[in-house]
């Protein structure tokens, strides 16, 4: 935060359309944050996917394995977690899929308004972070 | 200066959207009024904050929940996929049963076997109030798919609110800051009014 140098007025008024657009830039950063977290956190969990259904691969089709559900662990034959495995990989992709086709579109209006916003407020707004 | 706040404009939840201030003058119409005002503004603002954390802690609620319910419905499947496949005919040493291992206690696990396909299975689920109601494995999985929806809706919701919330804070907090920078010139033309004349 920077105070305004001596006898420098600060000219530019904020019309009830700048207001709009600073209050959606604001809306579409916080929904940006949510978005990062949830795919972080889509992203580990995918990992820890990888991971085991590399392991998994190393043991018998016929043995039984403990697949955790909820607070539970299941004991299920090798082929039956492979299955279940594929599928919780398949969800996860497709979360993944759909939260950064959301995040691209946020980033772009992002944009849009940082220009818009930059153009008319020029060094008297301040939108990085 | 309170009509001000009760904008006809609201959510779909009834919180009021935030008035936008576009000439101060509109709003102080005598300098006397400015901290009246201005103290005005800053209630109104810290209201909205405050209802944004409720909302956000709403918010954490429902999303420790939704997991439960999902691993809660996905066990329900399992049971209900158990309990309708056919046992292979040439597994011999294999059983109906399903062998679980649980947790009795933070430092000690189990192991319980489930018959899936007992036709007398029921589940037991917790409502809350610390009531446990149990159910036929079909209207479990109703139950809780109606549940998980209920809860997603919410969220959504919640999540609608705390955006609109966010907006309306924005426009007061710039709100504040240009009543603020009016009274700050106000002060220095009068400053220099007074030392001029």
């Amino acid at each position: 935060m920077e105070l305004l140098p001596e006898g420098q007025k600060n000219t530019v008024t904020v019309a009830y359309e700048d207001q709009q657009r600073i209050n959606e830039f604001s809306k579409l950063i916080m929904r940006k944050d949510a978005i990062e977290q949830d795919l972080t956190q889509q992203r580990t969990e995918k990992e820890y996917l990888d991971d085991v259904s590399l392991e998994i691969e190393l043991i018998d089709e016929d043995e039984k394995v403990q697949y955790k559900i909820g607070d539970v662990f299941v004991f299920l034959k090798q082929k039956e977690v492979v299955e279940k495995l594929e599928s919780d990989a398949e969800n996860i992709d497709s979360n993944i899929e759909k939260l950064e086709s959301d995040e691209a579109e946020l980033d772009s209006r992002i944009k849009e308004l940082k220009s818009i916003l930059y153009a008319k407020f020029g060094d008297n707004i301040n939108l990085e972070r | 200066m309170d009509t001000l706040f009760n904008s006809a404009k609201t959510n779909p939840r009834g919180i009021p959207e935030a008035p936008f201030v576009e000439k101060v003058e509109q709003y102080v119409k005598s300098p006397e009024d400015f901290d009246m005002c201005f103290s005005k503004f800053q209630e109104h603002l810290s209201k909205y904050k405050y209802m944004q954390e409720s909302k956000l802690a709403n918010i954490k609620q429902l999303k420790s929940k939704i997991p439960d319910i999902e691993n809660t419905l996905n066990m329900c499947a399992l049971l209900k996929q158990k309990r309708e496949t056919e046992v292979d005919e040439d597994d011999e040493e294999e059983d109906d049963s399903l062998l679980i291992n649980y947790q009795l206690n933070e430092t000690l696990f189990s192991k319980a076997s489930v018959n899936p396909k007992d036709p007398e299975l029921k589940v037991g689920l917790w409502l809350g109030a610390d009531v446990m109601l149990e159910y036929p494995l079909d209207e479990a999985i109703e139950l809780l798919a109606q549940k998980l929806a209920d809860a997603k809706q919410n969220l959504d919701i919640s999540q609608q609110d705390v955006e609109f919330l966010r907006e309306n804070i924005t426009t007061m907090e710039v709100n504040c800051a240009r009543l603020y920078n009016w009274d700050v010139q106000r002060r220095q033309q009068m400053k220099k009014e007074g030392s001029s004349g």
